[in-house]
């Protein structure tokens, strides 16, 4: 039977390093973000950036861990250049939080420590940029209770949403995330090491699933993960457990938590993905599979919450996650790179429920919303003369049009082919440019046709 | 002179820091066979000194002070007196550098030590070895042994900083004949202190006299954000010292020196009992080297070739190249300490070794604070012997090198407040005394120190 367990390396989004005051930008120059502390520069001390401690236990508590009073860190030693001390200040003993439960997979432990720099291999060499060290990252270590890969997708993405409504994990940087993969099938434990990024975790436990039914392993080993070619490969087996010669950081003291500062941090969690897929149903009255898909996300939760206050809850989660769902991905874009504005959803949506524009028209005006900046929906139907027209005289005028230029379409109507009516009632739209109000067009055209 | 009194006289106008700087470094050139100093920063001096004079406002005002070389001055070399790290040079001040700076000071430069502070004679050093400033075929003590033996020999006034991890601020001066304040763990900032044991690691003076001291750790004490175990509480105001323990475990010393204890201990005129210290004097040592080298075989990790001090074309594997810098350029008692520090942690032995003497030193703090309730100070000889000959130190084993620092490392492992005053000679050689406080009693400590120098 498979058994997968992970280690999930998340970095928390603080604006400054873990223990020291540079810059989290990795996007900078190489080298710029740094200073003695993150360079590990003789003589130079931590110092516990408190924003990144309390947003590791906002993890803890929201993943239902129970909190150590006291807490330390350690220090975990081994030679690597892109660990500038070679040591890493971790937590080993008291992690911040252990024996949680999230999504019913037990929660072994979850910790603070800071990132190493980044190895760049350029051919024969390699450099070292460390902008990213000391980066805050939380480890998230559950225990083996995946059964399968599709089982830890789905936690790793309950997960990353959970952790953007924590307001502990910038989505947008997809090398924010990294894990180790402990998985057993039928022979050795295999450990994967450091994947990085939701879908390659994905693949690669697909990958040695499948692998490790031809190849049974027979000693624990630890394989890594090559992304280009979606394969994994052996790194070393393992006879024993590594060896870190953990002690004691004593460069930062004992923390202890108090109840003051639990209770405030607990009440600072807010409502995560799976209550609000639940009041969203409650509430809203949406179908479950549609309240999910919201609750999901915390951009378009937290859009669709907005624009239902004031459309109907069934017209705004309809055209959310359908309408706007599609245009994205038609034209490629993901909801992180564009700025929808709820008030402009709302002019919009507010619009179509009052029956002043068109499905038609409201779906061309979605389009602008997304691929143009700073685009006033209200503003650019009433330039364009896109308020549906329902006065029966223009209506007639365009119907008696179309029949003229349908001719073909009109006569199959006439025998019994219902159908065709559509494709007048399309004509007539065209006359109209998408503004004519279809039921009005129906009845007059069905009228006219008859006579 | 005493600081004090220079500082004085710099104010008035009476003397110029300039000149008295001049003459400063042209005496450590002078005295350059005596190998204490490693550098010495004379354009920075001379740019202080200047400074000085000009605007003579600090508490320090003109006073040659200098510096352990563990301790990093920007832009000046910066070496621990190891191999690995020369031509360091440091971007940035330890914050003892710059509250010494801001109040006027004159840093002369970096004084001999052992290297990381690992020894009691000063012998491990990558520098020539330091020589007692009484006799030359004896060691300074150490670690801070440049610190010890120039305070000893230089004839202006000066303040040294020093650094204790086990005792490397006691040993030399009792060995040197000077004194020297070993302050509570945390009242002086750590940071831009080259690391031996994080959790032992004590910055402090040595001087001629008392007042020096008091002077020099008033100006580098407080509380720093920098350093995160440097303590928010200021010294405690009490100096009364009505009661004193003599701890019985530490008489069992070569007898002129416990007489020379006692015969100074006696001079205060207080009440003292001899007091069993068993837990103190039995498992400090061992708990205190477990700790010290476990500490200290993570901090050297970062040594490797790689950001600073020497390096070499990189031609092989990461780890080959890190082993090749680190063999070459360790000296043997460093890595002694690694290999021992790296043991004590590793899984298996963690337990019986690291996470026992962590336990230990606990227990070991526990009677401390039970002793102080009912002493105010206890007392010690500083060192079992006076300081030995090159040839004698040449014969001992390790660990009769680490047995020197069998009165020293209680106070130390326990992080509580010791002062080492000279209590006389024997066969010429300096005597010292050691008298230990609780946490942030200093005042007590500088108290009966003042009444007990030769003035």
């Amino acid at each position: 039977m498979t058994k997968i367990g992970i280690e999930v390396h998340v970095q928390l989004n603080t604006k400054s390093k873990v223990f020291c005051s540079c810059s989290t930008k990795q996007s900078d120059e190489p080298n710029s973000n740094v200073c003695e502390i993150c360079c590990g520069f003789p003589g130079s001390k931590p110092v516990l950036n408190k924003e990144a401690f309390e947003k590791a236990l906002k993890i803890a508590l929201a993943l239902g861990c129970r909190i150590n009073k006291e807490t330390f860190f350690s220090r975990k030693s081994y030679f690597y250049p892109d660990l500038p001390k070679n040591f890493q200040i971790t937590q080993y003993e008291s992690p911040i939080g252990e024996n949680g439960k999230y999504m019913s997979i037990r929660i072994r432990r979850i910790h603070l420590e800071e990132d190493p720099g980044a190895l760049i291999h350029k051919g024969s060499y390699c450099l070292v940029d460390y902008n990213r060290s000391g980066i805050p990252l939380v480890e998230i270590v559950t225990e083996p209770d995946f059964k399968n890969a599709k089982e830890a997708r789905e936690f790793l993405r309950k997960l990353i949403t959970d952790l953007s409504y924590l307001d502990v994990y910038d989505k947008k940087s997809e090398f924010g995330l990294k894990a180790d993969l402990n998985i057993s099938t039928t022979g050795a434990k295999v450990e994967i090491k450091n994947v990085t990024g939701l879908k390659d975790i994905e693949d690669a436990l697909v990958y040695e699933e499948e692998r490790q039914k031809d190849e049974i392993p027979r000693k624990n080993e630890t394989r890594g993960w090559n992304s280009e070619k979606g394969i994994t490969f052996l790194q070393r087996t393992k006879e024993s457990e590594d060896d870190y010669g953990y002690i004691t950081e004593t460069d930062l003291p004992l923390i202890e938590i108090g109840n003051k500062l639990l209770n405030q941090i607990k009440e600072s969690i807010p409502e995560l993905s799976e209550e609000k897929s639940e009041r969203f149903t409650s509430d809203y009255k949406l179908n479950e599979k549609d309240a999910k898909v919201l609750a999901n996300n915390k951009k378009l939760a937290e859009l669709f919450e907005k624009v239902a206050e004031k459309v109907n809850p069934d017209i705004a989660a309809k055209w959310i996650i359908r309408d706007l769902m599609n245009q994205l991905n038609y034209h490629k874009k993901s909801l992180n790179e564009i700025e929808i504005k709820a008030e402009s959803m709302i002019d919009l949506l507010k619009l179509f429920e009052e029956k002043k524009i068109t499905d038609n028209t409201a779906k061309q005006v979605m389009i602008n919303m997304i691929t143009k900046k700073n685009f006033m929906p209200k503003k650019y139907i009433e330039d364009n003369n896109l308020i549906m027209k329902s006065d029966d005289s223009q209506i007639e005028k365009w119907c008696k049009e179309a029949i003229k230029e349908t001719k073909k379409a009109v006569e199959d109507y006439k025998n019994g082919n219902e159908k065709s009516l559509n494709f007048v009632v399309g004509k007539v739209m065209q006359l109209s440019n998408k503004t004519a109000n279809p039921d009005a067009v129906r009845k007059i055209l069905v009228k006219l046709i008859r006579k | 002179m005493k600081a004090v009194e220079y500082v004085e006289k710099i104010k008035s106008g009476e003397l110029s820091a300039v000149e008295t700087t001049k003459a400063v470094i042209k005496e450590i050139k002078k005295l350059n066979d005596y190998n204490y100093f490693n550098t010495i920063s004379e354009s920075l001096a001379l740019e202080l000194a200047e400074r000085a004079d000009k605007n003579p406002k600090g508490r320090l005002a003109g006073l040659p002070v200098s510096l352990k070389d563990d301790l990093c001055i920007k832009g000046v070399e910066t070496t621990c007196s190891s191999n690995i790290l020369k031509g360091y040079k440091p971007t940035f001040n330890a914050s003892v550098v710059e509250k010494l700076i801001n109040e006027g000071a004159v840093i002369i430069g970096k004084t001999n030590q052992d290297t990381f502070g690992f020894g009691s004679f000063n012998v491990n050093t990558d520098y020539k070895i330091p020589k007692n400033p009484l006799d030359t075929t004896r060691v300074t003590g150490g670690s801070s042994g440049g610190a010890a033996g120039f305070t000893a020999l230089t004839k202006f006034p000066h303040v040294a900083i020093g650094e204790s991890t086990g005792g490397s601020i006691a040993a030399p001066c009792s060995f040197c004949g000077v004194t020297g304040m070993t302050p509570t763990y945390g009242l002086v900032s750590r940071y831009g202190l080259i690391d031996y044991a994080n959790s032992l690691d004590k910055i402090g003076p040595i001087a001629k006299n008392v007042e020096d001291l008091e002077l020099v750790l008033d100006v580098i004490k407080g509380n720093d954000k920098k350093d995160s175990t440097s303590l928010n509480e200021d010294l405690k105001n009490d100096n009364k010292v009505k009661k004193i323990g003599l701890i019985k475990e530490t008489l069992n010393v070569d007898p002129k020196i416990k007489d020379l204890v006692l015969k100074k201990l006696n001079e205060t005129g207080i009440k003292y009992d001899i007091v069993s210290l068993p837990t103190i004097t039995k498992s400090s040592l061992s708990s205190y080297y477990i700790i010290a080298m476990a500490e200290a075989s993570t901090n050297l990790a970062k040594y490797c070739g790689m950001r600073y001090g020497q390096e070499e074309k990189v031609n092989l594997p990461f780890n080959e190249y890190f082993s090749n810098i680190r063999t070459k350029n360790f000296n043997k008692e460093i890595k002694r300490r690694i290999i021992l520090g790296t043991f004590t942690r590793m899984a298996g032995y963690r337990d019986a070794f690291y996470l026992k003497a962590m336990k230990v030193r606990t227990l070991v703090i526990e009677e401390y604070k039970k002793t102080f309730k009912k002493y105010d100070l206890l007392v010690s000889p500083t060192m079992p012997i006076i300081a030995p000959k090159f040839s004698e130190v040449n014969k001992l084993k390790p660990k009769d090198h680490y047995m020197m620092d069998i009165m020293t490392v209680g106070p130390n492992l326990a992080g509580i407040p010791h002062i080492s005053l000279n209590a006389g000679t024997y066969n010429k050689m300096p005597v010292g005394i050691m008298f230990m406080g609780d946490y942030l009693n200093e005042k007590k400590l500088f108290n009966i120190g003042n009444g007990l120098q030769d003035n």
